[in-house]
């Protein structure tokens, strides 16, 4: 394709992105309807009431105050939705994906918090999927404030200091000999006194060997691969929805904006200039492509910022998204074809999408549908564009299980732009 | 400029355009007159090829066939609809189409502000398109058929649905174009326009050229002669006559006159002599 004919492509392509910010019926269609199926939806099927919240389950097999102390501040994570369990149904929960990370409070956790400046440290379990990095280091984060934060409560309760204290000062003094141990010994012993000189002392003693490279905690970190089949929440699968209603919305928007560029007769004026009619349906098909796109990174965008909603591959929501895109654009062209008006147009699109979108489960989820009806929406390119994206996210489909739906998803969209092609009336028809 | 021979096009068994030849020349403009359904539309998408003609050829400027891209560049067209996007604004229509034509950078630019002011809408060049009333409607689809500066314009009833100040502004603006050295082909079924402004008129029905000529080679031929309309004595007289003056002279010769006036032949005769029909559907 020569320059000029490019640059005359993306301005079709251009102005009707225009013309479509400008339609605030098709741009509800495409957007805001969406956006509502997705969160009613959603609230519906129980994904609301821990919005934001990352769930985690916590397990204390310490059982100290200070192991009760570090799980009340994790409760108290406005980003985290605490439970609590054993070890090993804290890791079937993370490997099912019912929680995103497993926190174990093991033995000892106590007594190594108690002791300052010296010893092992103080130790936490961390099991995560390793598909939740991000969250992963945020829960991270979280448990060492929450360290930080019992040293510094340690040091507000005069009582709590002064015996962590003594116990460190006898450790230090059962300990061997070393100069690192005679700093500690010496800085705890000037500590102890200060802490005398507060309000309402009762003093005690004690000692053990001297730390070197002391650290107050240390976070043992585990993969855990989740093996579940399931969504974690109903967002999982309302957002695949309604991108998809919001891609159907913009594909009929354009079938009936091209009807219309015949009727009104800018199509006659578009073929009367050195254009050819395939680079007239080119600007069309670009620019309905790309607002489909933005649909689905927009609606991917609020999922993922505020639903929870994690790919397990960007390359392959990328290759989901690009073939939807595809398809519907094709769709959008076979529609454009077969309706002579914008009434038959419309009232085509939607005898045509509503059903498809319905067996297709875009409204109900394609995991809890009947065997027969999951079938049936075998014939559905809906059911193939949920199926794409939903396997570039909670499903996390390997690439060889992604070729169908996208190899069905591109055909469908390559047929449809034939059909379109070939059927299409120019601005005499 | 463009040169249309022996066009036939057949829609199913209706034939739309019957062995249809015709020339326009710059700085010319050539009236396409007929009523609906007569062929003129069909006759104009084949000279700018959106069909193509079962017989027949067109050739624009010696350069064949505007099923070349490269010859459609010499064309503009104003359809009959007005062929514009409404939520789009005056200069925002102009500069589409010109992109759409291969115009780009400051040479779009200066056409588009050609534009704007040949259509007088320079100050309403913000506003949507669809808030324009009828008439600066009309003058924007005609600017939108001139933006790239063609050297032919097809001109399919541009009047339709204005009232007589805008419809006065566009054929000025036409006649302008003739003086700009471009061809125009002006097709309507308003007669009065036709014998304002078109050098030539080309008179259509049932999809074939009736008559062709200027308006007073039209009405000599076709016409018929004059008539002398004299009232006396309370009484209405009319003579039918080639010297309407001479025949006016002999009978105030023999008495006295209240009254008289000439009524001579118009292109509704001229319709009515070729096709048996009025021009305009009753």
């Amino acid at each position: 394709m020569s320059a000029s004919r490019s640059r005359a492509v993306w301005a079709l392509a251009a102005k009707d992105l225009r013309l479509l910010s400008r339609n605030r019926a098709t741009l509800f269609f495409a957007l805001g309807w969406p956006i509502l199926m997705a969160l009613f939806f959603g609230y519906v099927f129980g994904g609301g009431g821990e919005k934001g919240r990352i769930p985690v389950v916590v397990v204390d097999e310490d059982g100290t105050s200070e192991a009760a102390r570090l799980v009340s501040r994790l409760q108290a994570e406005s980003g985290l939705q605490i439970s609590s369990a054993t070890r090993e149904e804290a890791t079937r929960l993370v490997r099912q994906g019912k929680r995103s990370a497993a926190v174990i409070v093991p033995r000892g956790y106590g007594e190594a918090s108690t002791r300052l400046f010296h010893g092992a440290p103080a130790r936490l379990e961390l099991e995560v999927d390793p598909a939740r990095t991000a969250e992963g280091s945020m829960i991270a984060g979280i448990l060492t404030g929450a360290a930080m934060q019992s040293m510094q409560d340690l040091f507000t309760d005069p009582a709590r200091t002064r015996a962590m204290v003594d116990r460190s000062l006898g450790d230090l003094a059962a300990g061997p000999p070393g100069k690192r141990g005679d700093e500690t010994r010496t800085f705890l012993g000037q500590l102890r006194t200060f802490v005398d000189g507060s309000p309402g002392t009762d003093p005690a003693t004690g000692s053990s060997g001297g730390g070197t490279g002391w650290k107050p905690l240390e976070i043992e970190r585990r993969e855990v691969r989740n093996e579940k089949v399931g969504p974690s929440s109903a967002f999982d699968f309302t957002f695949p929805q309604g991108i998809l209603w919001g891609v159907i919305g913009s594909a009929l928007g354009f079938a009936l904006s091209l009807v219309t560029e015949r009727t009104r007769g800018t199509l006659l004026r578009l073929e009367t200039s050195p254009l050819s009619r395939l680079d007239v349906l080119l600007g069309k098909a670009l620019a309905c492509f790309l607002a489909i796109a933005a649909v689905e990174a927009l609606l991917l965008g609020l999922g993922a910022a505020f639903f929870g909603i994690r790919p397990t591959s960007w390359a392959m929501l990328a290759a989901a998204a690009i073939a939807v895109a595809t398809c519907f654009v094709g769709i959008m062209m076979a529609i454009a074809v077969l309706g002579k008006t914008e009434q038959a147009a419309g009232g085509l699109g939607w005898a045509i999408m509503m059903p498809l979108a319905m067996f297709g489960g875009g409204m109900i989820p394609l995991f809890v549908m009947p065997s027969w009806m999951q079938t049936v929406s075998n014939v559905s390119p809906v059911k193939w564009g949920i199926l794409a994206l939903e396997g570039a996210t909670w499903r996390g489909f390997s690439a060889a299980e992604m070729a169908l739906p996208l190899g069905v998803l591109v055909l469908v969209g390559l047929a449809g732009l034939g059909l379109g092609v070939r059927l299409f009336r120019g601005g005499e028809g | 400029m463009l040169t249309l021979r022996d066009l036939r096009k057949r829609f199913g068994g209706r034939v739309a355009v019957d062995g249809l030849s015709l020339e326009v020349h710059r700085g010319e403009i050539l009236g396409l007159l007929g009523p609906n359904g007569a062929g003129k539309s069909t006759t104009i998408h084949m000279a700018v090829g959106l069909l193509d003609p079962d017989e027949g050829t067109v050739d624009v400027d010696g350069q064949g066939s505007p099923r070349n891209p490269e010859v459609r560049r010499l064309l503009g067209v104003a359809p009959q609809s007005l062929a514009l996007y409404d939520a789009l604004t005056p200069e925002e229509n102009l500069r589409f189409f010109g992109r759409v034509q291969g115009l780009s950078g400051r040479g779009l630019a200066e056409r588009v502000e050609w534009a704007l002011s040949f259509a007088a809408l320079s100050d309403r060049r913000r506003d949507r398109s669809g808030e324009l009333s009828g008439g600066m409607k009309r003058r924007l689809n005609l600017a939108a058929a001139l933006v790239h500066d063609p050297a032919l314009l097809l001109l399919d009833e541009p009047t339709v649905g204005v009232d007589p100040q805008s419809r006065n502004a566009i054929l000025d603006r036409v006649v302008e174009l003739r003086s700009a050295d471009r061809a125009v082909v002006y097709t309507t079924h308003y007669m009065e326009e036709a014998a304002r402004i078109c050098d030539r008129i080309a008179i259509v029905d049932a999809g074939r050229v009736l008559a062709l000529g200027t308006l007073a080679e039209l009405l000599s031929r076709h016409g018929g002669d004059p008539t002398l309309v004299v009232f006396r004595d309370g009484a209405e007289q009319r003579i039918v006559t080639r010297d309407p003056a001479g025949e006016l002279s002999r009978i105030l010769a023999a008495g006295r006159v209240d009254d008289f006036r000439v009524e001579r032949a118009d292109l509704e005769a001229v319709f009515l002599h070729l096709t048996g029909r009025r021009l305009r559907d009753p």
